[in-house]
């Protein structure tokens, strides 16, 4: 297993800690030298053009692909919900929802997990049946049920329409509020790191480029432009003249 | 569809129509799909009955072709009698046995072959090259090794069976979203839960398509080794009429392999619609 789990000594410990994290495809560095601390109950949203390894970091901090240097210490397994829904076609929502959980009252709680998404009348339809908005819904209760101290969202909400896309942006607030694990939010929206982030990370060939805190050190909010700069997508001069 | 708006649409723009027309459109297109139905059961039950009325008139001699009516009487005493249950029940026995031993070997190879690329260098090359030989050219060789007991009849089936399931299991579990595989491992699962909740279910519909290409199979190997040194069973009982020009007999035979083929495709077809229910493709509408 590349992701160290180490049981969790006080309230206060953290979410998951990577230090000096390193991943290669053969020659080629992906990751090099990461340091990052999410604490639990925090939104981190990190940003990056297509390559700059976000996907890579998610990866293996959810332990689906091996680390090549550095540590990853978590106190638990962590949960993720993909850009796709990935609901198994073949069961119940409930039965979806409670993939995994070992527990004798599966149904119910996976029950309450489909209540907490508002799809409290759907415990044994099909995930055909599903929009996919509702599907997405699904996918966040099944991760949720597992009460895990760390979420990992791969762009979940990029497949979505613009207001069912805000919907979940408040749902998903709500419930990170509730449950508290430490999230870790990959997207290409700028808009929606600045909606949902307690700090927003730029991730530039490798490594952590850019770090800001948005709502707990009482500065300014950062603006979409500031961030396009920092994502390299607007020059600096554009926002200064 | 698109032509259909279209035309729609066009007529819906033509100020000199009238909505009548528009809507005798759409009628005789229901009509004709209901009639098309009727024709299609009513074509077979004409046959039946000009068949029946040739042999009445005596246009067909009983010795070329018998009766339908002639051929129902045959049946009728050949259950009171007692020897055609019995054949049936050795027939299904077969067929049910060499099912099961060559679904079991089937299956069990194909879910090797499908989890395991050393399993697939092991096996699969032996086991295509074996599938390429048609089963029934083995008979001569079975029938040496095995005789012409129940032993030869149920491999012969057995044999048949095997391939189609062995193919479709391996294809199966190959096919199984690699997405759903990594979804499994994020929740947790063993491996043992990761075959039995995510790789099984989504092998399933081309297992089940290997059962229906299956079924047909051990029909046609069961006629096959019926029809040489069998002391019972529906082939026995065509060969021993034959021997006797009891056409009516023969032409009984022939219908209750036909009648038991369709069974077979009834359950296997019912099989998809209960297992495969979460499937758009199988699954009865809700």
């Amino acid at each position: 297993m590349t992701v160290h789990i180490a049981p969790a000594l006080t309230t206060a410990s953290p979410a998951v800690v990577v230090t000096n994290l390193r991943r290669a495809y053969g020659k080629r560095i992906v990751i090099e030298n990461l340091n990052l601390r999410i604490e639990r109950g925090e939104f981190v949203v990190l940003l990056g053009e297509s390559g700059c390894g976000k996907t890579t970091l998610l990866r293996a901090l959810a332990g689906l692909d091996p680390i090549d240097g550095g540590r990853i210490v978590a106190p638990r397994r962590p949960a993720v919900v993909f850009q796709e829904h990935r609901l198994l076609p073949w069961d119940s929502l409930w039965r979806n929802v409670s993939l995994g959980l070992q527990a004798p009252d599966a149904r119910q709680r996976a029950a309450a997990a489909l209540s907490e998404v508002g799809l409290s009348e759907r415990l044994d339809d099909w995930p055909r049946n599903l929009s996919g908005g509702q599907a997405q819904r699904v996918a966040l209760a099944r991760a949720l049920v597992q009460e895990p101290e760390l979420l990992l969202l791969d762009e979940p909400f990029a497949a979505l329409d613009a207001l069912t896309r805000i919907r979940m942006h408040a749902l998903v607030r709500e419930l990170v509020a509730v449950h508290r694990p430490g999230v870790l939010l990959v997207t290409h929206d700028v808009d929606e790191a600045i909606t949902l982030a307690d700090r927003i990370l730029v991730m530039r060939e490798g490594r952590i480029a850019f770090e800001h805190r948005t709502r707990t050190d009482g500065t300014a909010p950062i603006t979409r432009a500031e961030l396009l700069v920092e994502l390299g997508v607007v020059a600096p001069s554009l926002i200064n003249a | 569809m698109s032509n259909l708006e279209q035309t729609v649409s066009s007529v819906a723009l033509d100020p000199h129509r009238e909505d009548n027309s528009t809507l005798s459109q759409k009628v005789p297109f229901e009509i004709s799909r209901r009639v098309l139905q009727l024709l299609s059961w009513l074509a077979p039950v004409v046959l039946v009955i000009v068949w029946e009325a040739m042999a009445q008139g005596g246009f067909v001699s009983p010795q070329i072709l018998p009766a339908p009516s002639k051929v129902i009487k045959t049946a009728f005493k050949l259950t009171t009698t007692g020897s055609l249950l019995n054949d049936l029940v050795v027939s299904l026995a077969r067929a049910a046995a060499g099912f099961a031993i060559g679904g079991t070997v089937g299956f069990v190879l194909g879910t090797l072959v499908g989890f395991s690329r050393v399993a697939e260098a092991a096996i699969d090359r032996s086991v295509q090259m074996i599938r390429a030989i048609p089963f029934l050219a083995a008979m001569p060789l079975v029938i040496v090794w095995l005789g012409v007991g129940e032993a030869e009849k149920i491999f012969l089936v057995a044999l048949g069976v095997t391939f189609p399931i062995y193919i479709n299991t391996t294809l199966g579990i190959r096919q199984v979203d690699p997405k759903l595989l990594e979804l499994g491992r994020v929740q947790g699962l063993s491996t043992l839960e990761l075959i039995r909740r995510i790789i099984l279910p989504g092998a399933l519909p081309s297992i089940l398509t290997g059962v229906r290409y299956a079924l047909a199979t051990a029909w046609l190997a069961l006629v096959v080794a019926e029809t040489i040194g069998a002391q019972s069973g529906i082939g026995f009982l065509a060969m021993d009429a034959r021997e006797f020009l009891r056409t009516d007999v023969v032409v009984l035979t022939i219908v209750i392999y036909a009648l038991i083929g369709v069974a077979a495709d009834g359950i296997a077809r019912f099989l998809e619609r209960r297992l495969l229910a979460w499937h758009p493709n199988y699954g009865a509408a809700r």
